[in-house]
Parts: structure tokens; sequence; C-alpha cells
């Protein structure tokens, strides 16, 4: 799924209107000037996660957890500037983490890889229920 | 394509070379550590225009600048995620007055400008904007800026597995696993050689890890050789040219790489990528490398010491930009997280360098201070840093520059004000660069945050011109060397002591742990001045005082006493004493 489709998606089931959505995004603080230059690339979950995190933080008012709980992935800290999103979106339930069998099985987010769409729906979905209790 | 993107530089001349880390490579400006306030703990990526003129003004108001917090950095998230026929330009949102216009605002109110960037092809956050294969052009824009401050990352670089970057560029980090090496038909194995340092060794008869610790991670200390040479003597009848044949199996990962440096004594004779090897066990012959051998003993040198060669190159490559600047006062910040051990070269570009990875990675946004913590296994602690700064005092100094235990997190959730006192105090006693990372809007003259980073007793201790980074003389934790051992249990208190300008000396008292202790720690005056070495230059004042002056530097209390020995009294959790002390006649 590319950005842009990503970014229409969210706003269609969060009800935001999608015209001029970078415009607004960038000046909220939950887009960046890199998801409107890149909006033809494949989206990435570090980015995925980064536009879940800095969605409910700038338009949701969401508090962040504690990152603590985001430890068992061991790649969390291979990503300094995203480690907060990627761990928001996992601790969540919005993405899932990916397991893998070696050496006994371990956690993993893998920040560079892509999502099926079938994936990005699903973490869409579980994204509007939180979206949903935020603004009860 | 930017050039030279197909393997890193060759590196020309002997002074970026391992053997010459402790020569200077730059005129170097005696600087005390840099003050001022950085964006990214208080807005990460999200930081503007707006806020950081917000912040201008609240430094004015609270007259944090007369304190000395002058430089206001700009960090990750501030360009457009691509250049402009080529060059840097602002976030058209964020920034849409542009760079210039931004000094010029931050220059009218007295202060200074400082900028990021990052040694790899992209920033941090992505932008492909990093200054790789752009060193001249953006070095010529920031000086067209007049920037006065410059931080440099580490992500996306092509030559080791740093963040975002890919892990097979481990190729480049580390030697090959060796088994054997033959000259003249000689063969001579691995398991025989001698190994220096601590990162490599023979396991199953094969040498591996030949390269240098990874310092990102608080796993490793910082004290010692961090790279680890295998050595083999050859004794030659005469001084003659060889060929020597390497048996070896490549890798690309961390441990086991593909890039062979070979060298008698320091005249380097190969540098450079072996062929391929099926796997990290499948062993074969590399192609003859000549080398000569003079008559008798040769050592014999097979290492890699690209790891940190080709980032003291890419930091060089700026900082030989910035110089055109001429008499434009630059402070240069390397900001590599202590990955390649920057404490050994560091001084040879820089101003300052990080010692590891981040202290939060929750960083804050408008309206939310992020969260930072005191204990934790991995940096994003207080205590994290502090531990491995602290047996760091010797790499620092006027004439080298500073270690950088990472931006203050002051004012941050997850951190009571006992917690933020003692940080302030730690990051002053270690002479570390004091850059505020909270939004200013939220601090008030006389409130509580502005009473911390406003100390102007333990600002003075960080600002020193004696500029020495205090040195561990006590801890609680039994250890023979507390000055240098790296000790990461915080059920403890240390006591750290810092030489200062005047003849007085700081003495500080850090409990580390979350809990009470009950004791109390008494250092007398003999103790402190045979811990001090030669770091305190009038000891007989010390030793022959009839009576002391004593400054409490958290409260501000003084007295005078006549005792030759002087107390933590009992430290509450997570707290600190720091007295000045001054010997009376």
């Amino acid at each position: 799924m590319t950005t842009e489709r990503f970014v229409i998606e969210l706003c269609r089931i969060t009800g935001m209107e999608s015209d001029g959505i970078y415009a607004k995004g960038r000046k909220n603080g939950w887009l960046e000037a890199e998801d409107e230059i890149s909006k033809d690339r494949p989206l990435t979950r570090k980015n995925a996660a980064r536009i879940f995190h800095m969605y409910l933080l700038k338009v949701l008012h969401v508090n962040d957890l504690d990152i603590s709980g985001a430890k068992d992935l061991r790649d969390l800290y291979d990503c300094r500037i995203c480690a907060n999103h990627i761990a928001q979106a996992y601790m969540r339930g919005i993405m899932n983490a990916r397991e893998l069998k070696r050496d006994g099985g371990f956690l993993w987010f893998d920040l560079n890889g892509t999502d099926d769409d079938e994936e990005v729906m699903a973490q869409l979905s579980r994204f509007s229920s939180i979206a949903d209790c935020s603004l009860i | 394509m930017i050039s030279g993107m197909d393997g890193p530089s060759p590196i020309n001349g002997s002074n970026l070379r391992f053997d010459s880390f402790g020569d200077a490579l730059f005129a170097k400006k005696p600087r005390l550590p840099a003050m001022g306030w950085n964006s990214w703990n208080a807005f990460g990526s999200g930081n503007t225009e707006e806020l950081t003129g917000a912040m201008v003004l609240k430094i004015k108001e609270l007259e944090l600048d007369k304190l000395g917090y002058r430089y206001i950095v700009l960090d990750d998230g501030c360009y457009c995620p691509e250049r402009d026929g080529g060059h840097l330009r602002s976030d058209t949102v964020k920034f849409p007055s542009g760079f210039k216009a931004m000094a010029d605002l931050i220059h009218s109110h007295g202060l200074k400008f400082g900028m990021y960037n990052d040694i790899g092809t992209r920033l941090c956050s992505g932008a492909e904007v990093g200054i790789y294969g752009h060193e001249e052009t953006d070095c010529e824009d920031y000086i067209k800026w007049e920037i006065d401050f410059l931080k440099v990352d580490n992500c996306y670089y092509m030559w080791d597995n740093a963040t975002f970057a890919d892990p097979q560029n481990a190729k480049y980090s580390y030697a090959p696993n060796i088994k054997s090496i033959e000259i003249d038909g000689m063969s001579h194995e691995a398991s025989k050689a001698d190994i220096t340092g601590t990162r490599a060794e023979i396991k199953n008869g094969i040498a591996t890890f030949i390269g240098t610790f990874d310092g990102t991670a608080p796993d490793h200390t910082p004290i010692g050789l961090r790279s680890s040479e295998l050595i083999f003597g050859i004794v030659a009848e005469e001084k003659c040219t060889k060929d020597l044949h390497v048996t070896y199996a490549s890798g690309a990962e961390e441990g086991t790489g593909q890039w062979l440096q070979v060298a008698i004594e320091d005249n380097i004779f190969f540098d450079g990528l072996l062929p391929p090897t099926k796997s990290n066990d499948s062993f074969e012959v590399s192609p003859a490398i000549k080398i000569e051998l003079h008559e008798g003993s040769n050592k014999l040198r097979i290492m890699n010491h690209r790891r940190q060669e080709n980032t003291l190159l890419s930091y060089s490559k700026i900082r030989r930009g910035l110089e055109a600047a001429g008499d434009r006062d630059i402070v240069f910040s390397i900001c590599e997280w202590g990955k390649t051990q920057p404490q050994d070269w560091g001084h040879k570009v820089g101003d300052s360098w990080r010692i590891l990875n981040d202290i939060t990675f929750q960083v804050g946004s408008d309206g939310n201070p992020g969260t930072a913590k005191w204990e934790d296994d991995y940096t994003t602690s207080i205590t994290s840093q502090y531990n491995k700064a602290v047996i760091m005092d010797e790499f620092a100094g006027l004439d080298k520059g500073w270690n950088d235990p990472d931006m203050l997190v002051i004012g941050m959730d997850g951190i009571n004000d006992i917690m933020c006192r003692s940080h302030m105090a730690m990051w002053c006693m270690l002479n570390a660069p004091l850059m505020l990372g909270l939004d200013l809007r939220r601090v008030s003259k006389g409130g509580a945050l502005y009473n911390i980073i406003a100390n102007k007793d333990l600002i003075a201790l960080d600002q020193d011109p004696l500029g020495i980074q205090a040195k561990r003389i006590f801890t609680t934790i039994s250890c023979a060397n507390p000055d240098k051992e790296y000790i990461r249990d915080n059920k403890r208190t240390d006591v750290l002591l810092k030489p200062l300008a005047n003849g007085d000396i700081a003495l500080g008292f850090f409990n580390l742990d979350q809990e009470d202790k009950s004791y109390n720690i008494s250092i007398d005056i003999d103790m402190l001045v045979r811990a001090s070495g030669d770091k305190i230059t009038n000891k007989g004042s010390f030793q022959n005082a009839g009576s002391f002056r004593i400054k409490d530097l958290l409260t501000g209390a003084e007295c005078e006493f006549t005792e030759k020995s002087f107390s933590s009294g009992i430290l509450s959790p997570c707290d600190c004493k720091v007295i000045r002390i001054t010997p009376l006649p």
C-alpha cells in the first residue's frame, strides 16, 4: 500500500476530510514532508507506526504509554528516531510484531518491511477502535 | 549517484589512521562545553519556526543567556526531505522563512544559531539530505546561513552497520575470520598469534572479531584498548619483499567482515576488501599481498580499524568544510553515539562527542513534555549515560573536547525534581555540554525547573576555565579503581572530585539508588588529595589549611569549619550533595 492510500484510508476511517490532507496534516504535525513527497512509495512499517502514533498524539490527544512494554521487540533500539512510534503502535495492539523462530524464537518489528493491503486494513481497523474510544 | 558510494574512500596520509589517533589534525580552539537549547528532546521532529522563536524569547525573558545558554540548535526534522539543485533547504511548512531568517532572528537577540546533519546519506528522520558526498556544498551553505554550531549524526552511514544502514555494512567494520597466514611457503596459525585488546578471540583455532567494539549500547567499557589486532612475529634474515597469503572466511555481520588491513609495524601494505567467501566458515586463500620485511623481527599486523577511520574521515571532511568560515567560530558536535569509540579520535575534529545512543526515545512534542527515566538497562536513562561518562574523564579537556552524555532531560515526565537536580549536578561535574531539552514556556523565574537549570554555582563547575572533568574517587560498590571501572549497578553512592581554576575543589556525593541510603560517607583531606593524583596543583593549600570554607551548591548554604573531612550526610533516593571547598590559611 502506498503512503497516499494509507493516509486516505486513515482519513476515511476517522471521518476526516482528505482533501488537502498533506497541508493540514503537516501543519498539525502528524504528517511529514516526506509523506507528501514520497506519497507513491510503499508504506514502510516504521512510517505507518509514525503516522499512527502522531495522529494519536496530535489529533486525538492520546497520551503515550511507557515504552518499556515494547522491549521484547529485538529491533526496537535499531530505530532511535522512531522507537517511540513503534512502541506506541505495538503496545496499543495496532501493529503486530513479527515472530521469528530462529534461536528459539523472538519478536521483532521489521522497521523497513512492508505489510500487504489486508494487514494494513486490519491495522487501520484496530486503530479505528482506539480512535473511537478516545473520542468517548 | 554520489561519487564514492561503491566503498569507503581511500585514506591518504597517516593522520587519519588508528596509529595517529593521538595526534592533532586541525588547529584546536580551547572551548568550554557548549550551553544552549536543542529542539530534539522538547519537540522531536515537530519543531517549527514559531516554536523556536518562542524559545528564543523565553531564553531572553528568563535571562538564561546571561547564565551561558546561548546556542539555539535546530535538530532533526527541520529540512525539506529533498535537495533543491543539490542544496539543503528548510521544510516549507515548519520553517517557511528559511534558515537564514532563523539565524537572523536568533542573532538579533544576541544568541547563537545551531543546525544538524548526518554523515550518512539520510538524516535519522529519513529525509534524503544527509551530508555524505555534499560536505563542501553543505558547509558553504551553513557558513552562508551564519551557523555557530553544527551537530552531525550517524544514521544511514554506508560503511558501518549504523542505525538504518544496511546491517551487512559490518563487512567494512571487521576483518574476516582468520585461520592462518602463509609467507614463503611457511604457514603461521592464527591460534598461535598474539591478540591485542579484548575484542578478538580465538575460537576453534580461528581468530574472529578482529575490529572495534560497537559502543552504541551500554554493554562495554570505554576504557582500555577497544580494538583488536592479530599479531604475528615474522623473522627475516634481510630486508626483502614477500607474498603474503591469508586463509580466511568472510562475512557481513558484527564480528566477521570482509575488509582487511595488513601492516608491518606502522607501514600498511593492504587496506581493502578481500574476495567474499561462500560463508563465514568456508575458508579460502587470499590473492598474494606484497609485504616488505626488514631485517630481524617484524610485527605483522592483521587488523581492521576502518570502523573508526571511516567515521573519522567523514567527520574530518565536514570539519574541513567548516574551516572556510575563517574567523567565524563554529562548534562541531559529533553525534555518532559512541559507536566507533570517539573518545579515541573525536578530539581531532570535534568539540564534543556523544558517548552512547540517546538518553530518551520518548521525546516530547508541542504540549507533551516527553518521558525520561532515572535508570534503564539500555542507554535511555540518566544513570545509563552517567555510568559511562563518569569514567571517561581522561579523554576530556580544554585541549581535546568533551564527553557528551546527551542533552538534558530536565522537565520531562518520568523523573522527579530530585532526579532532575542530580542530573544537572552530574552533567556539570562531568563537564558535559548543557543543552536544555524542554519547552521553555513551562519555565518561570524562581520556579522549580528554573532553579535547577539556572543554578549558577553548578554551571560555574561546568564552565570552570580549568576545564577538568570530575574524577570518581570512591564508590560504595567494591572496586579497585573507581575512576576506571565501568559499574552499571546503581545500588551505590559515588564520590566525584573536580579541581577548579581558582584552587578550590568541588566534591560531589551521588546516591544513584532509588532507595534511601542510611550511611554517611566521609572523605578526609588526605584521601582527597591522594585520590586527586596530579589534578590538584595546590595540594599543600589543602593539606596545610587551617580551615575550609564550604558552599553547598544545591542549597547555597555556606559555612567555615576546621574539620579535615567532608561528609555526604544521609542522601535520599537519587539525591546528591555537591560542595565547593576553599582552603583557608
